[in-house]
């Protein structure tokens, strides 16, 4: 049939696009190991400095692809002397947060500079279609698929036969060792950082010609789209990452083919944890490869934690629980019960994150599953809210534990990867699976929060709840981990082959955290839509994930009272700056960037 | 100056003692403090654009609200706190507003899940929430403090039905429409209303906001061999559309909603968005009074920028939040109360506005048919394209 020929056109079309972002984070990740989030950032900088380029300055395209390529590569070599290069030394997952904040910066920089209203990036080609099957290509798809395969196979070359490249590869599988050689690993990362940041500018500069359409909010959708197009074709294999693009843009345009448009990052994420789940180095990756990630935990590297007094944390438990009583605003109450909410994910998640190691990139799913769970039940079957919220915590665990299950065999990013992917997959289940959850529309109506047949209604005796309910659960987890449970998963964390030497099975303890996680996650989200009283799929996105993750790593990992500590601080902060209006992002950004660069063990410590 | 704005203040403070009750709204009227709104809204994240759009819009009308003598003496003003469209962030607006005495009503915010949770702290607080771009048919539900001028869609879809199936005569339609509440909800009701004209639905497809790529969409678009295609979309999403569907030689008429009608579906799309109607509910040639002098306004206000859909929300928003003020003076249930009296504000997207205070919205939109000709919106004269 005529029109799988199209379908399959133009996913190869949408994949040469994926690509362009694909190589650029394939290349950093083969070198340090890190999945830099500030790479669609640098693909946002390189859109917007095209469109000077190309509407103020009217240069030809040949000049205007240099420009933008040596200004982005600027751009990535500031960012890896001044935002990575001090966390060398450091934790392993301390650059990945510092890319986050990058990205948050630079996206805000961009803002203000050119305000968020989106803006026409004309094409500086001839405006010539050739037909193929029943559509057409035009010479900017030429463009496109010649800069993303030159540059892989550019790469290719380089790494492969260039003395550079030797020392780049060398640095890849034995930081230590290609030192003791001789490598001069800074000038190494360096030339990698440049060379990915000038494709990730000139990737942006293209699509950004080929929709001729750039705006402020593309950094996040280019980031995730070529995460996943890398992982899929084997993290850190350039040429993977290429074939791994145009198979993620087939799958997205057979879906779609299929069962229609609202289905086709549903079947981009699925894509992702097949994969991940039958071959977990990816679809490229050579049998004689090592594995990608250390063997031992040095991704989450011990630190000594910061011991604060029991009588201190009385005190402080004491001085928040009467705080209503004191004069204080609603406005502050209501924003310590945001922070209590997003505690209680964060102690989710630094149990699953810090103490046995399994970052997770997708605890936006548990509140969802939560906080849906709790409304229906409270809606379609009358449940008591305070019994309502419980069931949301019950089937969050239940639920977010079998979904992750699959991938517990999987090590460091690629637990991240994976579960950012069953993150998305939730979101877009929500928003397709109207016969229960109303699909874009929404839940209304939610009942408001109560308690044996008392509504709580008032911001203060939400927040006594709120906080009641977060310090059981503070507590509990503090029990769990001074037992020999938590011994056991840090155990895991630290050494998996150790602990499996020693008798300890993985899948059981990994799952008992996830249980215990997914529970709390879910009560937070079961509050949550009964503040709300409406929710809808959007409610709990991705932004809200790496919020949390953010919160842990700024707390310290598995640090309970880091965890507490870092929500109050992560929902303050931008409150406080509110007085700087516009500004406010960007501050936090800084700010954020600031506590990594001194604080990279987190405020409290690993645990 | 700040010596004599104290003393004026004192003075207003303590004549409203010496007077009481009874005189408190003479002094206040004395007061030079402005009237303050609170609007919770975008300024960052990824609905930054529509938060801007807002504040044109707002100021724009607060400079003709104050030259021409602000409310009763006393200045208009807003105090914009930007949510993200978060509802973390609306809730904690909403406790901060209701707790702010100075704050007289609230505006905004801009998506559903935002504006929706928050309004039960606003409902409870006892502070009007006025959502002007809330389609969302649950959000005037929140209780009695909610109120929106938004175009409900049950009001603008028949119309672009009418305007596609009897007007250009199109007969078998593809409906691509946003993903969201109000996509979705607007879906609905124009599929309702074109089969009642006669049409034939083809395919429906709806795509996330983030999407920008349709080009597998349009093929399933084309296999089901429709003679026009429907847009429900805002103007970014909608340019990408036209410019695609031109690009896989899709030639059919294309049909936009109100919500793409902004100068930037024009520099988006280039002349892939040539010919494609839109209804809307005003146009620039208009010759109601208010439309022209919010057009002029605006590009005088704007360095020559045409106003698009969201600034004319925005501006009619704020008329509207000054007519309520004056009616019901600086007391928030006053203010409630006056939503209830006010009647024929005049209103770019309603000529006359007046609350239908069952629903607590305004019922009766405007509509012009318009087409893009030569790279702008013109009326359209009736020929076929």
């Amino acid at each position: 049939m005529s029109s799988w020929l199209d379908y399959t056109i133009n996913g190869l079309i949408v994949g040469n696009v994926y690509a362009l972002v694909a190589v650029g984070l394939a290349l950093i990740f083969g070198v340090s190991r890190l999945i830099n989030f500030a790479q669609g950032s640098i693909y946002l900088v390189g859109a917007y400095i095209g469109w000077v380029a190309v509407v103020q300055l009217h240069t030809p395209l040949p000049l205007t692809i240099i420009v933008v390529a040596v200004a982005a590569a600027l751009v990535g070599l500031i960012i890896e002397r001044f935002g990575l290069r001090p966390l060398q030394n450091s934790v392993r997952i301390a650059p990945l947060l510092a890319t986050i904040g990058i990205s948050f910066v630079l996206d805000q920089l961009v803002m203000l500079t050119f305000s968020p209203n989106p803006r026409a990036l004309p094409s500086q080609l001839p405006d010539i279609r050739f037909q193929i099957g029943g559509g057409t290509i035009g010479p900017l798809d030429l463009l496109i698929a010649g800069v993303g395969l030159t540059s892989a196979l550019l790469l290719f070359v380089f790494l492969r036969y260039s003395k550079l490249g030797w020392a780049v590869r060398a640095t890849a599988q034995d930081r230590d060792a290609a030192m003791q050689m001789g490598v001069d690993v800074n000038r190494v990362n360096q030339a990698v950082f440049g060379i990915a940041a000038a494709l990730g500018g000139v990737s942006g500069l293209l699509v950004g010609m080929y929709y001729n359409q750039i705006d402020t909010a593309m950094s996040l959708q280019a980031t995730l789209k070529g995460v996943v197009a890398e992982v899929v074709g084997g993290a850190g294999n350039v040429p993977g990452a290429v074939i791994g693009s145009l198979l993620l843009g087939l799958v997205e345009s057979y879906g779609v083919a299929v069962f229609g448009t609202s289905y086709r990052n549903l079947f981009a994420f699925l894509l992702l944890v097949v994969v991940l789940v039958l071959r977990p180095n990816g679809l490229f990756a050579s049998a004689r490869q090592a594995p990608p990630e250390p063997l031992t935990g040095t991704f989450i590297a011990p630190s000594r934690p910061v011991r604060i007094p029991r009588w201190a944390l009385l005190i402080a438990t004491a001085v928040f629980a009467i705080l209503p009583l004191l004069p204080v605003s609603f406005y502050v109450l209501q924003t310590l019960i945001n922070a209590w909410l997003l505690g209680m994910l964060a102690l989710s998640l630094t149990l699953v994150a810090g103490t046995i190691g399994q970052v997770s990139l997708g605890h936006a799913a548990l509140l969802a599953i939560g906080a849906y769970t709790s409304a229906l039940l409270s809606l379609t079957f009358a449940v008591p809210v305070g019994l309502a919220i419980i069931g949301g915590g019950l089937m969050s665990a239940a639920l977010g534990t079998a979904l992750i299950s699959p991938s517990f065999r999987l090590r460091g990013h690629y637990v991240s990867i994976a579960t950012l992917a069953i993150g998305e997959i939730v979101s877009l289940v929500i928003l397709n699976w109207e016969s229960v959850t109303r699909g874009p529309i929404g839940i209304s109506g939610i009942p408001p929060l109560s308690l044996f047949g008392y509504e709580l209604v008032s911001p203060i005796s939400i927040y006594w709840f709120s906080f009641i309910v977060m310090v059981v659960l503070a507590l509990l987890q503090g029990r769990l981990l001074g037992s020999h449970l938590g011994r056991s998963f840090r155990a895991i964390r630290d050494d998996d082959i150790a602990a499996r030497a020693y008798g300890l099975s993985l899948n059981r303890y990994k799952s008992l955290a996830f249980i215990f996680g997914g529970f709390a996650a879910g009560v937070s989200g079961g509050i949550a839509a009964h503040l709300y009283s409406y929710i809808n799929h959007e409610t709990f996105n991705t932004q809200q994930s790496i919020l949390a993750l953010t919160v842990v790593i700024l707390g310290g990992l598995g640090n309970v009272v880091g965890a507490i500590l870092g929500a109050v601080a992560l929902v303050g902060l931008p409150e406080v700056f509110r007085i700087a209006a516009e500004y406010r992002i960007l501050i936090y950004g800084i700010v954020l960037l600031l506590l990594v660069r001194f604080r990279p063990q987190g405020l409290l410590g690993t645990m | 100056m700040s010596n004599i704005d104290r003393r004026t203040l004192v003075k207003g403070s303590l004549a409203a003692m010496m007077a009481g009750a009874a005189f408190s709204r003479a002094a206040l009227a004395q007061s030079s403090e402005p009237i303050l709104l609170g609007v919770s809204g975008p300024l960052t994240g990824p609905n930054a654009q529509y938060g801007t759009q807002w504040k044109q819009g707002f100021d724009l009308a607060l400079d003709e609200i104050q030259a021409a003598g602000g409310i009763n003496g006393r200045k208009l003003a807003y105090s914009f706190e930007d949510s993200q469209s978060d509802p973390r962030q609306s809730v904690a607006i909403a406790q901060k507003l209701v707790s702010d005495p100075r704050i007289v009503m609230e505006l905004g915010d801009f998506s559903s899940p935002a504006s929706m949770a928050a309004s039960p702290i606003y409902q409870r607080g006892g502070l009007v929430q006025f959502g002007f771009t809330n389609s969302h048919p649950d959000f005037t539900k929140g209780g009695d403090f909610m109120w929106s001028t938004s175009v409900s869609q049950a009001d603008e879809q028949p119309l672009l039905a009418a305007y596609a199936v009897k007007r250009l005569g199109l007969k078998k339609l593809a409906v691509l429409h946003l993903n969201t509440d109000w996509g979705r909800t607007s879906r609905d009701y124009f599929v309702k209303a074109a089969k009642e004209h006669g049409a034939e639905i083809a395919v429906t497809e709806g795509y996330i906001a983030e999407e920008r790529d349709f080009r597998s969409t349009l093929v399933r678009v084309r296999d089901a061999n429709p003679d026009g295609l429907i847009l429900i979309s805002y103007y970014s999403d909608g340019a990408l559309i036209a410019r695609q569907a031109r690009q896989v030689g899709l030639k059919q008429v294309i049909c936009a909603a109100s919500s793409v009608y902004s100068p930037k579906f024009l520099e988006l799309g280039g002349e892939a968005v040539e010919d494609v109607h839109v209804g809307t509910r005003y146009f620039p040639e208009d010759p109601r009074p208010e439309v022209q002098t919010f057009i002029a306004g605006f590009k005088k206000k704007y360095n020559g920028v045409e106003p698009d859909a969201f600034n004319a929300y925005a501006y009619d928003a704020m008329n509207m939040a000054a007519a309520v003020v004056k009616i019901g003076g600086t007391d928030r249930r006053a203010i409630r109360d006056a939503f209830t009296k006010v009647k024929d504000v005049s209103s770019v997207i309603f000529g006359k506005a007046t609350f239908d205070v069952e629903s607590r919205r305004v019922k009766g939109a405007m509509n012009a048919e318009l087409v893009v000709r030569k790279g702008q919106f013109a009326l359209w004269d009736g020929k076929p394209t």
